[in-house]
C-alpha cells in the first residue's frame, strides 16, 4: 500500500509533477521496484469533486500562478493536464521525428533539429501506452461512439474529399476496460472526466503506484528547487509542503515534470555557483525551442440542430492534412479534430458584440465546431525565462514566457480554416467564424532531446546532458512539436524513460 | 425580497463560490465576486444599463424581464470588482453625452451606433467582459438558447441523443 519515505532517504526516485510524464514515469519505476517520492503542486481531488461547471473547476485544478506572457492553460492538480485534456491520442509520424532533415530550416529564426530517435524505436512505447490508456481503436478496443459534432465533421469531410476520417484514437473508454467505465457521453471533458471514462493519471497511475508499496504521493507539495553536490549530480527537491513549510526530500534521480513553464522555472531557479544560469544549461537551451502547435477553431451556424453540447469534446478526426505537402505554402501538418464550447465561450470566441456576436449564441443548438493542431517550428526567441525582479504568490521568480506564431505557423492556420469553412459551407452552414486560439495548451521544448549537447538539453532518454541523474519526463522534451496532440508522446516516452533508468540503476550506472 | 430576488439571490450565491478563478482569461473577472454582489443586486438596475446590455447581446425574443435580472447581476459583478467599481456609471454617462439627449431614447439603429462610437474607449472591454460572463452564465439565458448546462445528473446523453442527428443524410 501506499508508502512514507523519510526526508533524508536518499535512495528515491524524486518526480515532480503527477500528470501524464510524471505520473507515468513515477507509477512505471515503482511496478518495477524502485522507490518514488512524487511531488505534486496540486491537491488530490476525487471524481465526487468534479462538476460540469468549467469555470469552478477551473478554480479548482488550473494553474493561476503568477505568469507574464502569453496565457499557458495547465494544471495544478493531482493528475495534471490529463484531468483536463480531451484524450486525442494520434502518434507523430515516422518524418516528424526528422523535422529538419524532412523540411530544412524553414529560415534564420527557426531552429529545427531531428529527434534523436526514430518512429520505429518508439513504436513498441506507444504501443504500451495506448494500452495503457485505453485508445479506441488499438487493442481491440472499438473507435469511439460518433457524436453529432463529429458526424457533421465526418459528413462534411467526405464532401470536399478527404479520406482518412476516423472515430478511433481517443484515451476515453467506449466501453468498460481496466477498471474504468465506458462513456455516458456526460461532455465537460475539459474540466475533468466525471465518471472516470477519460485516462487520467489521478485514477490511474497513481493509485496503480501506490498499490506496489514503492510509492508514495506528496500532494500541495510544491517544488521550488533542486540541490546538487560538489560534483555536479542532483541529491535533493526543496518544496513547500501542504502547511506552507519549506521541505528538502533527498533523492538519489530526479524526474522533472512540471509541464515546460514550470519545468523550466524549476531548472532554472535551481542556479548556483556551480551552474550559475540554472540546472542543465550550460549550453543555455533551457526554456528555449518553447512550442505550443499551430492552433486554430472554426465554428459554423449548420442549417439543422447539432446539438454539439452533447457527448464528448472529441469522438474523432480528420488526417489527411498531417502530411508534409509544401504545396500548401507551408511547412508540417495538422490534423482536424472537434471541438464544442458553452454559450459563454461561444460568445468569446466569435469576438465583439452586438449582431453578429449573437449570430452564434442565438443558434447555439446548430453550431458546430472544429480545433485544429498542427506542428509549429521552434525558434530560440521563443522561451520561457524568470523576470529578474518580479515574484509570484510563492516568492518565486515570475516565469515569462515568450512565444510568436513563426508565419509558417500563420500560412497553416489559414489553410486550416479554408478547409474548416469549405468542411461546414458543403453542408449548407450560415455563418462561419474561424480564429486563433492563443492559449498554450500543447506546451512543448524548452529541454529539448538533442544528438548534439550544445543543440539542447537533454538526451535520446530525457537525461540531462550536463547531470546524470537529472530527467525531464514531460513535454519539454519534445525535439520538435510534431501535428499530433502530445500526450501519447508524452506518455510512450516516459515508459521508455522509465525502462532505462531501471536498467541503469541495475547496472548501477545511475 | 420578492421571487424574483430570491431567485437572484441564489445565483449570486452559487457565483460566490466561484472565487479564486484566474485573472488571465479575458471576461473571466466577473467571477471574482465579493458580499458586495447580493447587496447591489437589490437594487433594480436602470434602463440605460439594460437597454446597453440588450443592444451588446441581442436576442430574438428574450424578454425584457431577463435582460432586467442579468443586468441586475451585471451591476452586482461591476460594483464587486475594484477593477470595474463605477463603470456602470462612467458607460451610462458616455452614452448619454453623445447625441445631446438619453441614449435610452434613441432608436435602435442609433444606440447602437453610439456603442461603436465609444467602444474603444477604455472603460468598455471591462464592460463587454463582466456582461458577456455574466449573461452566458446566467440559467435564463442557458434557458433561451436551449443550452442545459449540467449533464452528469442526467447520466450524460448516451441514451439522451448525443448521435440523433439526422439531417446529414448519406454523407453521415
Amino acid at each position: 500500500m501506499a508508502k512514507r519515505y523519510e526526508l533524508n532517504d536518499s535512495s528515491v526516485v524524486v518526480v515532480i509533477g503527477s500528470g501524464a510524464g510524471g505520473g507515468t514515469v513515477a507509477n512505471e519505476l515503482a511496478q518495477k521496484g524502485i522507490d518514488v517520492v512524487c511531488l505534486e503542486a496540486g491537491s488530490r481531488m476525487t471524481l465526487a469533486d468534479v462538476v460540469n461547471h468549467p469555470p469552478t473547476m477551473d478554480a479548482r485544478m488550473g494553474w493561476h500562478d503568477r505568469r507574464i506572457g502569453p496565457m499557458v492553460w495547465t494544471c495544478k492538480t493531482v493528475g495534471g493536464t490529463t484531468m483536463r485534456w480531451s484524450g486525442i491520442t494520434p502518434r507523430i509520424q515516422e518524418h516528424e521525428f526528422r523535422a529538419l532533415s524532412t523540411y530544412g530550416q524553414l529560415d534564420k529564426g527557426t531552429t529545427l533539429i531531428d529527434w534523436p530517435l526514430t518512429l520505429e524505436e518508439l513504436l513498441p512505447y506507444y504501443d504500451r501506452a495506448e494500452d495503457k490508456m485505453g485508445v479506441s481503436g488499438t487493442h481491440d478496443i472499438p473507435p469511439s461512439a460518433e457524436t453529432n459534432n463529429y458526424k457533421v465533421l465526418k459528413a462534411g469531410g467526405k464532401r470536399i474529399g478527404y479520406k482518412e476520417i476516423t472515430s478511433a484514437r481517443t484515451a476515453i473508454n467506449p466501453v468498460a476496460r481496466a477498471g474504468r467505465p465506458g462513456c455516458q457521453q456526460i461532455g465537460f471533458c475539459n474540466s475533468g472526466c466525471a465518471i472516470g471514462a477519460k485516462w487520467s493519471t489521478l485514477y490511474t497511475e497513481v493509485p496503480a503506484a501506490e498499490l506496489t508499496g514503492h510509492f508514495e504521493l506528496r500532494p500541495e507539495a510544491m517544488a521550488l528547487r533542486i540541490n546538487h553536490d560538489k560534483s555536479g549530480r542532483v541529491t535533493g527537491v526543496i518544496y513547500t509542503d501542504a502547511n506552507g513549510a519549506m521541505q528538502e526530500q533527498k533523492a538519489r534521480a530526479v524526474c522533472v515534470a512540471g509541464n515546460v513553464v514550470e519545468t523550466a522555472r524549476i531548472l532554472l531557479n535551481s542556479e548556483s555557483a556551480l551552474f550559475p544560469d540554472g540546472l542543465a544549461n550550460s549550453t543555455g537551451n533551457v526554456g528555449k525551442h518553447y512550442m505550443r502547435h499551430t492552433f486554430a477553431q472554426a465554428m459554423a451556424v449548420m442549417p439543422k440542430p447539432v446539438n454539439y453540447h452533447r457527448g464528448t469534446r472529441q469522438s474523432g478526426i480528420i488526417l489527411d492534412e498531417q502530411y508534409h505537402k509544401p504545396e500548401r505554402g507551408f511547412a508540417g501538418g495538422y490534423i482536424i479534430q472537434t471541438l464544442s464550447l458553452d454559450p459563454w465561450n461561444v460568445s468569446a470566441w466569435a469576438g465583439g458584440w452586438g449582431m453578429s456576436n449573437t449570430a452564434f449564441t442565438d443558434n447555439y443548438t446548430r453550431i458546430a465546431g472544429i480545433f485544429i493542431t498542427g506542428e509549429d517550428p521552434p525558434e530560440a526567441g521563443n522561451r520561457i525565462s524568470l523576470h529578474s525582479s518580479e515574484r509570484d504568490e510563492n516568492g518565486l521568480p515570475v516565469p515569462v514566457i515568450e512565444y510568436r506564431d513563426h508565419p509558417n505557423t500563420l500560412a497553416m492556420r489559414e489553410h486550416s480554416l479554408k478547409m474548416s469553412r469549405a468542411i461546414y459551407e458543403s453542408l449548407g452552414a450560415t455563418e462561419f467564424t474561424g480564429s486563433d486560439i492563443p492559449v498554450g495548451a500543447h506546451n512543448m521544448g524548452g529541454a529539448r532531446m538533442s544528438a548534439d549537447p550544445d543543440a539542447g538539453v537533454t538526451n535520446r532518454w530525457g537525461q540531462t546532458h550536463d547531470i546524470p541523474n537529472l530527467f525531464v519526463s514531460d513535454g519539454s522534451v519534445f525535439s520538435t512539436s510534431a501535428a499530433a496532440n502530445p500526450t501519447l508522446t508524452i506518455v510512450a516516452l516516459a515508459i521508455r524513460q522509465a525502462d532505462h533508468i531501471a536498467e541503469r540503476m541495475q547496472a548501477k550506472t545511475l | 425580497m420578492n421571487d424574483k430576488q430570491m431567485t437572484r439571490r441564489r445565483f449570486i450565491v452559487a457565483a460566490l463560490t466561484l472565487s479564486t478563478v484566474a485573472t488571465n482569461v479575458p471576461g473571466l473577472s466577473w467571477l471574482r465576486a465579493s458580499a458586495a454582489w447580493a447587496q447591489a443586486a437589490d437594487d433594480a438596475p436602470g434602463p440605460t444599463m439594460s437597454g446597453l446590455v440588450r443592444a451588446l447581446f441581442p436576442h430574438a425574443g428574450m424578454p425584457d424581464s431577463t435582460y432586467s435580472e442579468v443586468t441586475g447581476s451585471v451591476l452586482a459583478a461591476l460594483a464587486s470588482n475594484p477593477d470595474t467599481d463605477g463603470l456602470a456609471a462612467t458607460a451610462e454617462r458616455a452614452l448619454d453625452a453623445r447625441r445631446g439627449k438619453p441614449w435610452v431614447d434613441l432608436d435602435e439603429a442609433e444606440q447602437v451606433a453610439v456603442i461603436g462610437e465609444i467602444q474603444g474607449e477604455a472603460f468598455f472591454a471591462a464592460i463587454l467582459g463582466t456582461v458577456r460572463g455574466t449573461f452566458y452564465n446566467h440559467p435564463l439565458v442557458w434557458e433561451h438558447i436551449d443550452y442545459p448546462g449540467s449533464s452528469k445528473e442526467h447520466g450524460g446523453y448516451r441514451t439522451r441523443g448525443f448521435d440523433d442527428i439526422d439531417w446529414l443524410g448519406g454523407d453521415a
